[in-house]
């Protein structure tokens, strides 16, 4: 077994065991992620408190479970729209090509004419900066996923436009295959590889932009925690210095996202 | 050059100015369709004040109303634009244009500089991966660009500010993995043709390899690479600022952002729009005549 196989498996044993923890959220913590323990204000670690309590008294380690089932669950949940869209309007422009094609890529382009993180914030901006906890969730997510498609979509019409021009493809045409049977039976299973892989490369990408923009105050609304908004605690560094679980958070965004990278087919593997 | 040429490079470029001045325009224009209709628009906190008569409250719901019509409201805009008026920004309390010109130089300064170190260090790394190898330096290279990657800009910038190091040096180590990556890339696919295949199996030496056969021919892509980096500083500058309380753009757009003032957000929107379609396309047309050349 190759060294890359094998931290292929690591990586992906230590995301699933994540991803489970994140699940039992509500049997692993010990308290609610909102509980306060207002006679243990920035606590340390102890038998009680695994990794401390934040300043207002939270139980850390609860905190970061429940944070942890935030950013892994909606940044694939994001990642998934954001494919969805990229592969239904790649996939037309590909297989239209001719002025369909020059327009959505055209609509592409106006996207990608800023930079992704000021576009987001510029949008989040417009929403009331006062939304409930678990909107700020969804509208984060949901933001992200709208606005995250249009590198992928270049991805997926040139691949769609590969298979238009394929030979496969001419000989369904000429045996009378219908465009509905053409597009399930001939083009989808084709585009599937290239979209997995787009999907998996936004993971990441999502999970570091939500934490960017909760600790610049725009992502998700405490009390409700997630990656971004437990890293804000970092920009105390006499919490940190006195308490080191508070790097807890840091630690696992960064093991996952890791992960994600060695997971991800490389680039000669994708040829 | 021959006059036809020169008819050629000249509508080519007029047809560059043209797309990038539409580009701005849309942009522009759906960055003042969201304002407009983003929620609580038109409703001013001084009309519950009241010192405030009734004739004044009256006044300035006049003057929200003209701006009811979408159209009439970005013409109102691209007009006193044209005048260098951008409006005032609603939470400072200043000429836009002001903030902007003063703003702007620091974000420009920050990100010309971390782009030179970002590149420059990517590349004299990609480079002696590729002329000195050894699995140690291959793996250090590997494992160092991917800690970097996976880092959060904003936790870059609270080491930086921990670290009491320049901004620009932030931003350089939130752009030199992705700069590295891409270039490593690049280089491995130039190693792998059959021409550089032919010139190692005749045993020409590997720094005139690496010159003449794999960095040459890579040139153009590179070139184009450079002005999507300038673009992915600008972005980056955002949370990098905002936490390292650097007076730019970047801190001006957060600030925005936390306070909606949104006829600010509206220029920025604007600005950075325009600087990032000109990068881009001065890069892809930069990168276009060295294709040709090459």
């Amino acid at each position: 077994m190759s060294v890359r196989k094998a931290l292929r498996r690591v990586a992906a044993f230590l995301l699933c065991a994540i991803v489970l923890l994140a699940i039992a959220a509500g049997v692993v913590t010990p308290y609610s992620y909102a509980h306060q323990f207002r006679e243990l204000p920035n606590a340390a670690p102890s038998a009680i408190h695994l990794l401390g309590t934040d300043g207002l008294g939270r139980d850390l380690f609860s905190r970061l479970v429940y944070g942890t089932r935030v950013s892994l669950l909606l940044a694939p949940a994001a990642a998934l729209l954001s494919t969805l869209i990229a592969g239904v309007l790649g996939g037309t422009a590909g297989l239209l090509g001719g002025w369909s094609e020059r327009a959505i890529l055209g609509i592409a382009d106006l996207s990608m004419a800023a930079p992704l993180l000021f576009v987001l914030i510029a949008l989040r901006a417009m929403l009331p900066l006062d939304l409930a906890p678990l909107l700020s969730v969804i509208a984060t997510f949901l933001i992200l996923g709208l606005l995250g498609w249009p590198a992928s979509l270049r991805v997926l019409c040139a691949a769609t436009r590969d298979i238009r021009n394929s030979d496969f493809l001419l000989l369904a045409r000429s045996t009378g295959c219908g465009p509905t049977r053409m597009i399930f039976r001939q083009i989808f299973p084709n585009l599937r590889p290239v979209l997995l892989a787009q999907f998996w490369v936004s993971i990441p990408v999502f999970i570091l932009t939500e934490a960017t923009l909760s600790m610049l105050g725009l992502g998700v609304s405490e009390p409700i925690p997630s990656w971004g908004n437990l890293l804000r605690g970092l920009e105390d560094f006499s919490a940190v210095s006195s308490n080191p679980g508070r790097l807890a958070p840091l630690a696992m965004l960064t093991i996952v996202v890791i992960c994600f990278q060695v997971i991800l087919p490389s680039q000669e593997e994708l040829g | 050059m021959s006059l036809s040429q020169t008819t050629k490079w000249f509508a080519t470029l007029l047809r560059r100015l043209l797309a990038l001045v539409l580009l701005t325009l849309v942009g522009g224009f759906l960055a003042a369709t969201l304002v407009r209709y983003s929620p609580g628009y038109g409703t001013d906190e001084r009309e519950l004040d009241p010192r405030l008569s009734q004739g004044s409250v009256e006044w300035m719901r006049s003057q929200h109303e003209q701006n009811s019509n979408l159209f009439r409201y970005y013409g109102r805009y691209l007009r006193a634009a044209v005048h260098r008026d951008f409006g005032n920004s609603e939470s400072l309390h200043r000429p836009i244009a002001q903030l902007l010109a003063e703003r702007f130089q620091v974000t420009l300064r920050s990100v010309s500089l971390a782009v030179f170190i970002a590149w420059s260090a990517a590349f004299a790394l990609a480079a002696l991966r590729w002329l000195v190898g050894g699995w140690l330096f291959d793996l250090s290279c590997t494992l160092v660009s991917g800690f970097l990657l996976s880092l959060p800009a904003a936790i870059v910038a609270l080491i930086f500010v921990y670290l009491r190091a320049p901004v620009f040096l932030a931003i350089a180590v939130v752009l030199f993995p992705k700069v590295f990556r891409f270039i490593h890339n690049l280089l491995s696919h130039a190693s792998g043709q059959p021409h550089v295949l032919a010139a190692k199996a005749r045993g020409i030496a590997r720094s005139r390899i690496f010159l003449r056969h794999m960095l040459a021919p890579s040139m153009a892509t590179l070139v184009a690479l450079l002005g999507t980096s300038t673009s992915l500083g600008f972005g980056t500058a955002v949370p990098i600022e905002a936490l390292s309380d650097s007076a730019g753009i970047g801190q001006l757009a957060w600030f925005a952002a936390i306070n909606r003032d949104l006829p600010l957000i509206m220029n920025l929107t604007l600005v950075v729009t325009l600087i990032t379609v000109a990068c881009n396309s001065l890069a892809d047309y930069s990168s276009r005549l060295i294709a040709r050349q090459i």
